[in-house]
């Protein structure tokens, strides 16, 4: 399947579930509302056609105006790439757990609980790791935060 | 006389581990010699590489990338100029195209070689251990010939590669590559028939393949469980479609797979750099890229295969000379978070051996 042909797929079987992005600058790009993420992630992997079974990477971020969740799968059967994300505001940071779907999101979401403080519902092992366990300077890959003695690089 | 009072204790190996290579705490729960949980405690070499690259321009991370996995740090160059490349749509020259190629090959041997070193040593065989850096040592000393740095080498940037390699880099590397393929058999007949060896890695370790692609296993620990996946083939990029050469495969999943398979590779390595060396094009060996780069708003995911298995890069970019989100995914990541699996009801000298196997990088890991 091509670019075109799994994004006409797409936009046949999920159009009313998944929203085309035009931000994606090399495979596509989708948004997930919040509520949908568990079904779609689902609905994705069990598909026989797009088989996405591989999670490449979870990856939180924030824009300075939202939260985002950046879902990059992949299926190693058909050769397929997509990416798709959730959008939400700070004061709603609190999203469903993929592990069941796929079990490598369980670090992954860990970390982007513990970077962002995203909350991870059913997550069931949300621990500190990355950051010292008695860490209580909030959280660093939030824009508004900066480390002590942080010195901002000039704007060239 | 009672019975004898048992109970499960914990052991704590690492975070100092001579064969944790590097700074991995596994809190282990044991059963006498059996281990009945392992839970990996990482964190000791975070270093906040994400957010430091989100205060530097695009040019100015390559550095940065260069500690995301320093083994194979011509990789982590290569990921983020091509992760940028995609974002701006810059076109590379063919020659710039084949340097990379040539030097992502020679780091691939070189990763390998200290596998090989390591992971016997770990296991109990010192030979290999010397061996391994030997060899490692002519690779090494092509990279310093090339961009002044053994281990960090900044020399793969956006658009093109920093400087042209020298005319006695084509002699050199040849030899170079003819002494390692002479050595292949030296390593394999170290090992490959020995029966300690061969007691201590074969049906060690199993992962099945079902488990490998839920937990997001991949590179050659993929390719040990008999699924034939290898981004360079199967999601093409840069020119290693002008290239001839295998996938090794091998269906056991064990630890002895794991092994072969990476010294398999080496020799497609070779035999790909030998065809890039015979065909490298004359011409401009990098793109003129602006000073104050601006890639355009947009965002991108892009993942190539390093010598341990997908390297990806998510960049978001709001149009100025700063990302606002890079996300680096290294596979080690992924193959520490499948080990409670893997090692779970083997012996703890096992544990030592399926973790050495897995070829576990700890700045991967923690960035």
């Amino acid at each position: 399947m091509t670019k075109d042909e799994l994004k006409n797929y797409i936009d046949t079987h999920y159009q009313e579930k998944m929203k085309f992005l035009d931000t994606g600058r090399f495979d596509l790009m989708y948004e997930v509302t919040k509520e949908n993420l568990l079904e779609i992630s689902k609905a994705l992997r069990d598909d026989e056609n797009l088989k996405f079974d591989f999670l490449c990477c979870l990856s939180g971020s924030d824009t300075r105006e939202h939260f985002e969740v950046i879902y990059s799968i992949a299926s190693v059967t058909k050769r397929l790439r997509l990416d798709f994300k959730i959008v939400f505001p700070y004061d709603q940071a609190e999203i469903d757990s993929v592990q069941d779907i796929w079990p490598a999101a369980n670090w992954y979401e860990r970390e982007t609980w513990e970077l962002f403080g995203i909350q991870i519902k059913n997550h069931g092992n949300l621990k500190r790791f990355l950051l010292p366990d008695e860490w209580d300077q909030g959280y660093p890959m939030r824009k508004d935060w900066d480390a002590p003695d942080f010195v901002r690089m000039p704007e060239l | 006389m009672g019975a004898l009072r048992t109970e499960e204790f914990i052991v704590n190996m690492g975070p100092h581990h001579p064969s944790t290579h590097g700074v991995c705490r596994l809190m282990l729960t044991m059963d006498g010699e059996r281990v009945v949980n392992v839970e990996p405690v990482i964190g000791y070499l975070h270093r906040a590489i994400e957010k430091i690259c989100e205060n530097r321009t695009y040019p100015q991370c390559i550095p940065i990338m260069d500690r995301f996995e320093y083994v194979t740090s011509m990789s982590c160059d290569y990921a983020f100029s091509l992760a940028v490349e995609k974002l701006a749509q810059i076109e590379v020259p063919e020659r710039a195209e084949y340097l990379r190629v040539i030097m992502l090959e020679l780091n691939r041997i070189a990763s390998h070689l200290l596998f090989y070193a390591t992971t016997a040593m770990d296991i109990g065989a010192v030979t290999p251990f010397l061996y391994g850096f030997r060899e490692r040592e002519l690779i090494i000393d092509l990279f310093e010939m090339t961009c002044g740095q053994r281990l960090t080498y900044n020399y793969i940037r956006i658009g093109g590669v920093s400087r042209d390699i020298l005319p006695e880099f084509v002699p050199q590397c040849r030899k170079a590559l003819n002494v390692i393929k002479g050595k292949l058999s030296d390593y394999q007949g170290l090992l490959n028939e020995n029966p300690i060896w061969k007691a201590r890695t074969k049906g060690i370790g199993v992962m099945s393949p079902e488990l490998a692609i839920a937990y997001g296993v991949s590179g050659p620990n993929l390719r040990a469980t008999g699924i034939k996946f290898d981004l360079r083939k199967d999601d093409p990029y840069s020119v290693y479609d002008h290239f001839d050469f295998d996938i090794p495969l091998a269906h056991n999943g064990d630890v002895f797979d794991r092994y072969l398979l990476r010294l398999r590779e080496i020799e497609q390595s070779i035999k790909i750099i030998e065809q890039a060396l015979d065909g490298l094009p004359e011409g401009e060996y990098k793109t003129k890229i602006p000073f104050r780069f601006k890639p355009p708003a947009g965002e991108v995911y892009s993942r190539i295969e390093n010598s341990r298995g997908e390297m990806g890069l998510y960049i978001l970019s709001d149009g100025s000379t700063k990302p606002v989100r890079v996300k680096a995914r290294g596979s080690s990541y992924n193959h520490l978070q499948v080990l409670p699996e893997v090692a779970k009801d083997c012996l703890i000298a096992d544990l030592v051996a399926t973790f050495a196997s897995f070829d576990v990088i700890i700045p991967e890991v923690d960035r």
